[in-house]
């Protein structure tokens, strides 16, 4: 089972749990409608649209609204503090939460005592709590973009607000650089998928593929195609890839989608998510 | 791996604000406390310590809403800073152009805006939970008709977008170049 656990924006939301599903642009947790934007309601879109191509059960979901105060955020970590044991999923990915170092923690701690360890994946801010927290080795994949990536490298920094300036400069061409000090310091997850003009997905340090077209540029303005890479790789391996292989094969699907609605910087997420399957079926 | 479990105030905040006097870290940490943050009254390293020798302990990611929400009730601090590596926010931007579009980036938050109409096509990056907000109140706008993020936000990824903004308002204002 593939469990996916976030925040949304929308203040009214308490928290839902269930079986999400893409309905035009809006994702359905029972009769409770999400708009498929930036964010986690942009990742559980993609794995939507992806599970079901692959004829696979839909994502379950741990949803809460929250407007960056904080408030929603704490009821999920609570939520995962006392049931993920109980639940045991075999992918679990942590999304849109206020970083709080010593909940993640205790998030970590809880799915350890799962009856199999999930794959842990962690995107955006849980991904910035579980480095600030130093819990990078428990995660199986991190998605960084090349400012995360500088953060990850980055030794005792808590947020990507905070890097340095030298690090920010740091362009493509100096990602092993980035890579090797993020390995060296246990900051990094044991697959980085680094979205770029070239992605990069890295094991243990290795960089094990790298892709750069098509190229997109726009790609890196719209909102969520970050999102829904990391919601693509849950989907995949929820299906039986191994987190390497749902890495590359998501990596290759977004470029592709990409492509295939001709991308501008003002396309919308909404679209990306919509052209996965049809570029599914051309792979 | 093996997680620790502590029996008391398990808070780790990894910021601190400071204060000119005792009197006022007691009065923000009330303040603070009031609005359900989490924080805790302790002593700052020698390293950060100006003012007094009281500081309050928060979660550094949660700067935007702590300093204006102490601004509101006019309680007044010295200080926000992270306990660990730089003191000050990143201030530097990047600058990308598309065909009629340009998008600036600040840390991990990037906005794009169309240099003709000033309207905000995208907004992309972070990873904090008022990001989804703050990106569904500005799309589609202008940057002339929208609040600046700082005002709204309550995260570092807001900060961070509030940068992009004020410079991509400065490029628009001058003619888009």
């Amino acid at each position: 089972m593939l469990l996916i656990c976030g925040t949304v924006p929308r203040l009214d939301l308490p928290l839902i749990n269930g079986e999400a599903k893409l309905e035009g642009d809006n994702l359905l947790v029972g009769d409770i409608k999400i708009p498929c934007t930036l964010g986690t309601a942009a990742l559980t879109s993609a794995a939507c649209v992806t599970s079901q191509y692959l004829k696979k059960s839909p994502p379950q979901v741990v949803l809460v609204g929250d407007n960056g105060s904080g408030k929603g955020s704490k009821f999920l970590y609570d939520y995962l503090i006392e049931n993920i044991s109980r639940i045991s999923p075999d992918v679990l990915v942590i999304h849109y939460i206020l970083p709080v170092m010593g909940l993640m923690k205790k998030v970590c701690a809880a799915a350890a005592a799962c009856s199999k360890k999930p794959v842990m994946i962690a995107d955006a801010s849980s991904m910035y709590a579980a480095k600030a927290a130093r819990l990078a080795l428990f995660f199986d994949i991190f998605t960084p973009d090349l400012c995360e990536m500088a953060f990850l490298a980055d030794p005792d920094v808590i947020h990507p607000a905070y890097i340095s300036h030298h690090l920010f400069h740091a362009e493509i061409a100096q990602v092993q650089e980035l890579i090797s000090a993020a390995y060296k310091q246990k900051s990094a997850a044991k697959i980085l998928v680094i979205k770029g003009a070239t992605d990069h997905v890295v094991r243990d340090g290795e960089i094990i593929f790298t892709i750069s077209e098509p190229d997109i540029p726009a790609l890196e303005a719209i909102g969520g195609t970050g999102d829904t890479i990391s919601g693509m790789i849950g989907a995949f391996i929820d299906s039986g890839l191994t987190a390497h292989e749902a890495a590359i094969m998501a990596v290759k699907t977004n470029r592709k989608a990409g492509e295939y609605v001709k991308a501008t910087p003002a396309t919308k997420i909404r679209e990306i998510v919509a052209a996965i399957p049809k570029t599914l079926n051309h792979n | 791996m093996v997680f620790g479990i502590k029996k008391h105030n398990s808070f780790e905040g990894d910021g601190l604000v400071l204060f000119h006097t005792v009197e006022e870290a007691i009065a923000a940490e009330k303040i603070l406390k009031e609005y359900k943050y989490e924080v805790k009254l302790v002593a700052p390293p020698p390293k950060l310590r100006k003012g007094c020798d009281l500081a309050v302990e928060i979660n550094i990611v949660e700067k935007a809403g702590v300093e204006r929400l102490l601004q509101e009730k006019e309680a007044s601090f010295l200080e926000i800073l992270p306990l660990k590596g730089a003191e000050a926010l990143l201030d530097i931007v990047k600058i990308k152009d598309f065909a009629d579009a340009c998008m600036v980036k600040a840390g991990n938050m990037k906005l794009t805006f169309d240099r003709n109409t000033g309207v905000i096509l995208n907004i992309s990056g972070g990873g904090c939970p008022d990001i989804p907000f703050l990106h569904i109140s500005m799309l589609d706008k202008k940057l002339t008709e929208v609040s600046r993020p700082r005002e709204n936000g309550y995260t570092l990824c807001a900060l961070m977008l509030d940068r992009a903004f004020a410079e991509a308002l400065e490029i628009f204002s001058r003619g888009g170049n």
